[in-house]
C-alpha cells in the first residue's frame, strides 16, 4: 500500500514544485547570460537577474517547507483526512509515505540548486569566445586532484548524515503538528509550542550525550577515525530521534485521532 | 454477531457530551436512518465508526473488529464535507478508488458520473458544491461494500438529484450490506428506510423498524420525528 500512496503523493508535491524549478532554471540561465558582458547596461542586468535568481531560490526553499507541512496537516489531520484515513492503509504507511515524499523533494530541490549553478556557468560561457563551457568542463576534469585516503567512505558518511538529518527534521515537524492537533482549538499555536518543546528535548538529550563524544574523540586516533566516529554517532542519534517522533505520530493517530 | 455493534459509546468534547452511552446493534440487509436534528450526535457516531474520532468510553465493532485497516476494507464512507483532493479530476479520483478498494466497480462509477452529467476531466476545484457531493456519492456507492455510512447524502443537492441518489442507494443495496443514512431531511428518505434510529442530545431515544412505527403510531416517521424533536 505504501507504493500506491507514493504514486499519488509524489506528483501531488511535484505539481507545485516543478513549475517553480523551471522558473528557477530560466533565471539561472538569464543570470549567466547577463554576466557575459561588462558594460554599464549589462551590469544593471546582472544585478536584476541576480536578485531575481535569489528571490526564486528563496521562494522555492520556503515553498518546499510549506508544502511539507501542508501535505501532512491537510492530508492526515485536515479535511482530506476524512478520505485518507478511511483508505485501508495503516497509519505507519501514511506517515512513511509523507516522510519519503518530503525527503525526496528536499533532495530534488538541492539537486536543482546544483543544476542552476551549472546553468549559470553555461549561460556565462555559451556565447563567450574566450572560454567555452565544454572546454571549462574538460579543464576541470584534467585537473589532477590529490584525493585524500578513504574519500569514498567520507562521502558516504556525509551523505548518510545529511539524509538522517533531513529525515529527523521532517519527523520533528510531523510530531509537532500531530501533538498540536491534540488541542481542540488553536492547533497552529499548539504545534509551534510542541515544536519548541521538541527542540528543548533534543538539546537536553544532546547535552547529556556530549561526554560520550569526548570519550570517543581521541587525540591518538587520526582525523579520519575521529570524523567517522562523530558521523556514526550523529547518524544513530538522528535515526533514534526519527524513530521516537515516528512513534509519537503513530500513537496519536491510532489512539488519539480526533478529526473535528 | 451483528454487522455493527455500538457498545455504550460516550464521546465528550471538553465539557460537552456529544454522545451519551449509545448502544445499538445493526444487522446486515437493512437501510437504517440515523435521524436527529443538527448537533444531536449523528456525525460524531459515524466518525467513531470510521475511526476518525475515538470514543471517551465504550467501543464499536464492525464484523467483530474495532475500526482499523480490516474494517476500512469493507466500509464505504460518505463524509459531510468535501474530503477529496481538489486538484484531481473525477477520472483520477476513480483511479485512486480502483487502486485502494478491491470492491470498487469502475464501470458502475463511470455510468453514475455520466448519468449525473459530471465532466470526467474537470478538477474538483472547478466543480460546484453540489457536483462535488454528487461525485463523492458516486465513488462511495460504486463500491460493493458491506457497510455504507452516508453522512447527510442529500443535504446539499437539488430535489431531482435527491431522487437519483435515493434510487442509487436502493439499487446498490444488497442483502449482505447495511446502509446507514444520517440526515434530518426525513420526508425525503423515509420511503427507503427499513430501520429508524432517533438520536437526541447524544442519546438514542428510539430504535424501531419503520413499518412498526407506521403501524403502532399510525403516522409517518417524518410526523413522529417532528413530534419527538418539537422545539
Amino acid at each position: 500500500m505504501l507504493g500506491k500512496l507514493l504514486k499519488y503523493e509524489i506528483p501531488a508535491m511535484g505539481r507545485k514544485l516543478v513549475p517553480l524549478y523551471a522558473a528557477w532554471a530560466a533565471t539561472a540561465l538569464f543570470l549567466g547570460l547577463a554576466t557575459q558582458s561588462s558594460d554599464s547596461k549589462t551590469e544593471f542586468m546582472v544585478v536584476i537577474s541576480a536578485l531575481l535568481y535569489t528571490a526564486v531560490a528563496t521562494a522555492i526553499f520556503v515553498m518546499t517547507i510549506i508544502l511539507i507541512v501542508q501535505r501532512y496537516s491537510n492530508s492526515l489531520l485536515g479535511d482530506e483526512a476524512y478520505f485518507n484515513h478511511v483508505l485501508p492503509v495503516s497509519v505507519t504507511a501514511h506517515i512513511g509515505n509523507k516522510a519519503i515524499s518530503a525527503t525526496l523533494w528536499i533532495f530534488v530541490t538541492v539537486l536543482v540548486a546544483i543544476l542552476t549553478g551549472i546553468l549559470i556557468a553555461i549561460g556565462a560561457t555559451i556565447v563567450s569566445s574566450d572560454v567555452g563551457f565544454i572546454e571549462l568542463i574538460r579543464d576541470l576534469i584534467s585537473v589532477q586532484i590529490d584525493w585524500p585516503e578513504h574519500i569514498g567512505i567520507y562521502i558516504i558518511e556525509v551523505l548518510l548524515m545529511v539524509v538522517a538529518g533531513v529525515v529527523k527534521t521532517i519527523m520533528q515537524i510531523y510530531a509537532a503538528i500531530t501533538i498540536g492537533h491534540q488541542a481542540q482549538n488553536r492547533t497552529t499555536l499548539a504545534s509551534i509550542g510542541a515544536y519548541i518543546a521538541i527542540m528543548v528535548f533534543e538539546s537536553t538529550v544532546g547535552r547529556m550525550l556530549l561526554p560520550l563524544f569526548d570519550k570517543l574523540i581521541t587525540f591518538d586516533a587520526d582525523s579520519f577515525q575521529n570524523f567517522s566516529r562523530i558521523a556514526i554517532i550523529a547518524i544513530i542519534a538522528a535515526a533514534a530521534f526519527s524513530v521516537i517522533y515516528f512513534f509519537i505520530c503513530k500513537y496519536l493517530m491510532e489512539k488519539r485521532l480526533n478529526l473535528n | 454477531m451483528a454487522r455493527i455493534e455500538i457498545n455504550h459509546v460516550t464521546k465528550q468534547f471538553g465539557s460537552l457530551t456529544a454522545l451519551d452511552s449509545v448502544a445499538l446493534k445493526l444487522e446486515k440487509g437493512q437501510i437504517v436512518g440515523l435521524l436527529g436534528p443538527n448537533g444531536s450526535g449523528k456525525t460524531t457516531l459515524i466518525k467513531i465508526l470510521n475511526g476518525l474520532l475515538q470514543p471517551t468510553a465504550g467501543n464499536v465493532t464492525i464484523n467483530g473488529m474495532e475500526p482499523g485497516v480490516g474494517t476500512k476494507r469493507v466500509v464505504a464512507y460518505l463524509p459531510d464535507r468535501n474530503a477529496l483532493p481538489d486538484y484531481m479530476t473525477s477520472s483520477q479520483l476513480m483511479d485512486i478508488y480502483q487502486d485502494f478498494f478491491e470492491d470498487f466497480d469502475r464501470q458502475k462509477a463511470e455510468a453514475m458520473v455520466d448519468d449525473l452529467g459530471i465532466d470526467r476531466s474537470q478538477t474538483m476545484k472547478k466543480m460546484s458544491k453540489g457536483t462535488k457531493e454528487k461525485l463523492q456519492l458516486c465513488l462511495v456507492m460504486a463500491r460493493q461494500a458491506e457497510v455504507y455510512l452516508l453522512d447527510e447524502p442529500i443535504g446539499g443537492v437539488d430535489p431531482a438529484t435527491r431522487d437519483y441518489i435515493l434510487r442509487t442507494i436502493i439499487s446498490n443495496y444488497n442483502e449482505d450490506a447495511v446502509v446507514i443514512i444520517s440526515t434530518h431531511l426525513i420526508a425525503d428518505v423515509e420511503s427507503v428506510l427499513d430501520d429508524v434510529v432517533f438520536i437526541k442530545e447524544g442519546r438514542v431515544v428510539l430504535h424501531k423498524a419503520a413499518d412498526e412505527i407506521r403501524e403502532e403510531k399510525g403516522e409517518s416517521v417524518d410526523k413522529l420525528f417532528r413530534e419527538v424533536f418539537k422545539c
